[in-house]
């Protein structure tokens, strides 16, 4: 019999992530809120630069992925871990640094994405320094969980930890994927691929992001909370295996299918379609598995609100990753893509299945950490029903509003011309819906309060031990000599080999997919015509990344006759070869840009980002007075221009020292012409505004015929 | 249906063949690892969450 040894509990992280998450959930939620109110009461941007929605939009992403689901991941695991492998964590330092580094993190996020600090690439808009500091934090969790596992006193480990081991591994090879960055400044740099293949890196992140952030840790988490809650074992633990395995090696290929129709070839295409319809067999595996679980116990769900924010939860996971593989498919992707059905989608998973799982885990945890009852079961029935009203009046409206905004963009009369050619239509069309939308976030947000309120009052009515003793039998002891040492040292051996295992199914997609695009040159053929920005439009293509134009514009006319009556001729991979980073967007709150070049005379531009309802009635666009007001920086143009060569881009040598001469040139030029249509004032051409009319007026035109400016 | 699924996928080559059999092969080898462990060891890992016991009895730890 093995020598039983007493050891405890480190607790403390795990309150200290339970903070976090339940301070960040507010924040996350109630920027969302905002960003949902902006689009029904534009003058809700403030006419500020950092309280615009283009830089509110990923803040709230980022804060909700990030910090509110990242702290209640890691308050899952910290939690988890211990407990299923018996022993306290590695290394308390680590604890501290990892927590401690993440708030850090996020700080920095929520100053630097207001300011405009931004690689554009979405989830992951966080510029190098805190590239690097995220890669620095992640190693710490990963050595700590590590360490953890090597000295537990549990032989085997529990699917749940596999599931930790997978999110872990990947999220490396996914944040040094996608985060190749050339430094320009402290804060700005230019990412190491171009045009398509950066999409194609971006996308095959992006949608891992919500694979591997938003999707494995949790299903570890419910793998461990929804038994300990239910007090019942899983209902198939032979499942959850198949469950890990298929689920792990086909998500990371299904990154394509953010790419449907767009200029990305045809075979990477059909792969991301191919895959994510095969994701529906594991991911509704993994959601019967957890349903299951309460069999015979559903008269406790309809008492225990911790039960019922699990099941919905686990129900919007199924009905997130039954709707995820419809939207792959690419004629339903021709009417969602670009929508909102896209935003209704992400957010069933978001709301549903992270934050509900959440919540289920707080009104459980936080009993349980400071030993006293929850202070009100009828507070948190409260909350799960004004919550799941919440869900169905944020989701609702938006499927409504995505189908009924795609029917418009793909109308034609009887005479063949397009019904709603003015794209202001559409969207006013639907701006009910996103009044609804906003009502619906009100929900939840209200709800939400009601929780930190309740946990609050728990917690105020507990004592936390910050240490909780524990005993269990020393591992060594149970390999029996009689049964050799290569049995016991399989066994030891079994988390590197899990890792190994799990990096490998999570390589074989991204490198089969990712290889041939990078490596071979055909996959994008170039067009003579296509010439890198002058140094002027590179100024205010950083100035439109700089505003987050992306959350609301795309650069990608699709193949469609709606889109290229609408647009111009449909946009060619070789078109975006320089554009670094690539700037397709994924959803059309706006029309599309990519063929706005030479369409409207630098004046409209101007009085158009001065105030949009002037050249667009009923537009729902922000104000950007400070375009005008502010003089464009150019300081770092020639090392801008030097970056860009070392990255391919053919500028001349010397160039860079040119640039600034070069950029003023081509400003004073528009300048007259602004002047010519009597736009004047004190050092015009300096101004930021500017720069970004000779970037929107190059977009697209390489392929353009003739100018038709003034038409 | 299914074959109309992936016609409408567009042009469906050796790669996505080659990805589905990888697939195959890795669907397989796992369903034979979890079918041919021992259902006392699948039993034992199943119900190791609840070996830990709550700090709080699941009974009692509500009221109202």
């Amino acid at each position: 019999m093995a020598q039983v040894e007493q050891f405890r509990y480190d607790n403390a992280i795990v309150r200290k992530f339970a903070y976090a998450t339940m301070v960040f959930g507010a924040v996350g939620i109630l920027v969302g809120l905002l960003a949902a109110l902006q689009l029904v009461f534009p003058a809700l941007n403030f006419s500020t630069a950092e309280t615009t929605f283009g830089r509110i939009r990923p803040l709230h992403t980022n804060a909700a992925i990030f910090a509110f689901v990242g702290n209640g991941i890691f308050m899952g695991v910290y939690y988890s871990l211990q407990r299923l492998l018996k022993t306290n964590m590695y290394s308390k330092f680590l604890n501290e640094f990892h927590f401690w580094g993440w708030q850090a993190i996020i700080l920095a996020a929520a100053i630097t994405l207001p300011l405009g600090i931004t690689s554009s690439h979405e989830y992951a808009e966080l510029e190098w320094p805190i590239d690097l500091a995220i890669a620095a934090v992640w190693v710490a969790f990963g050595v700590n969980m590590f360490g953890t596992i090597l000295k537990r006193r549990e032989n085997h480990l529990y699917v749940a930890i596999w599931f930790y081991i997978a999110t872990w591994v990947t999220v490396t090879v996914l944040h040094i994927g996608n985060n190749l960055e050339l430094p320009v400044s402290m804060w700005k740099s230019y990412p190491v691929f171009a045009g398509v293949q950066d999409a194609l890196i971006q996308w095959w992140y992006g949608h891992n992001a919500v694979a591997f952030f938003l999707t494995t840790p949790y299903l570890g988490l419910m793998y461990y909370f929804l038994p300990k809650a239910a007090n019942r074992p899983v209902y198939s633990y032979r499942l959850s295996i198949i469950h890990f395995w298929a689920l792990i090696f086909i998500y990371i290929w299904a990154g394509p299918h953010h790419l449907l129709y767009t200029s990305l070839p045809d075979w990477a295409q059909s792969l991301g379609t191919v895959f994510s319809i095969m994701l529906i067999a594991p991911s509704w595996g993994g959601m019967l598995n957890g349903l299951l679980t309460l069999r015979g116990a559903w008269d406790r769900v309809r008492q225990d609100p911790i039960l019922k924010f699990m099941v919905v939860a686990v129900t919007a996971y199924g009905m997130a990753t039954f709707e995820g593989p419809m939207l792959s498919i690419k004629s339903v992707n021709a009417i969602s893509h670009f929508t909102d059905w896209t935003i209704g989608h992400v957010h069933i998973g978001t709301l549903g299945w992270n934050g509900f799982l959440t919540f289920g885990v707080l009104y459980w945890l936080i009993p349980q950490l400071f030993r006293t009852k929850l202070y009100s079961q009828k507070l948190a029935n409260a909350h799960f029903w004004i919550g799941t009203l919440g869900i169905l009046f944020y989701a609702i409206p938006l499927y409504w509003a995505g189908w009924t905004q795609s029917l418009m963009w793909k109308q034609f009369t009887a005479d063949g011309f397009l019904q709603y050619g003015n794209f202001l239509e559409t969207v006013t069309q639907i701006i009910p819906m996103y009044a609804l939308r906003a009502l619906g976030g009100t929900l939840y947000v209200a709800g939400y309060f009601v929780m930190l309120y309740n946990l609050y009052k728990t917690i105020k009515a507990g004592s936390f031990q910050a240490y909780e003793e524990a005993e269990a039998p020393a591992r060594v002891a149970t390999a029996g000599a009689h049964k050799g040492e290569h049995w016991h040292r399989w066994i030891e051996r079994r988390p590197v080999q899990l890792l190994i295992g799990s990096t490998i199914a999570i390589l074989i997609g991204g490198m089969v997919e990712i290889f041939p695009m990078v490596m071979i040159g055909d996959q994008v053929p170039t067009i003579e015509s296509v010439k890198p920005y002058t140094a002027l439009e590179l100024q205010g293509r950083d100035l439109y990344i700089r505003e987050g134009c992306i959350s609301c514009h795309t650069q990608m006319v699709r193949p469609f006759r709606s889109e290229t009556e609408r647009y111009g001729e449909y946009s060619k991979s070789g078109e975006f070869i320089y554009d670094r980073p690539f700037l397709w967007g994924s959803k059309r709150t706006g029309p599309d840009l990519h063929r706005l070049g030479n369409k409207y005379p630098d004046s409209w531009h101007y009085n158009h980002m001065l105030d949009p309802t002037s050249m667009s009635p009923g537009s729902i666009m922000p104000v950007y007075p400070w375009l005008i007001e502010d003089d464009l920086d150019n300081s770092l143009l020639p090392a801008k221009i030097m970056a860009l060569r070392t990255l391919g881009t053919p500028y001349a040598e010397g160039y860079e020292e040119e640039a600034i001469a070069d950029a003023q040139r081509q400003a004073d030029e528009i300048a007259a012409r602004l002047r010519k249509d009597g736009i004047d004032g004190e050092g015009l051409e300096q101004k930021e505004i500017i720069a970004l009319i000779a970037y929107l007026q190059r977009l697209g035109t390489d392929i353009k015929p003739a100018p038709q400016a003034g038409n | 249906m299914f074959k109309y699924i992936l016609e409408s996928a567009g042009n469906i080559n050796w790669m996505a063949i080659a990805s589905l059999l990888t697939f195959m092969a890795v669907f397989i080898i796992s369903a034979v690892m979890a079918f041919r462990s021992q259902p006392a060891f699948i039993d034992r890992m199943a119900n190791l969450p609840l070996e830990e016991p709550n700090p709080l009895n699941a009974e009692n730890d509500r009221h109202e």
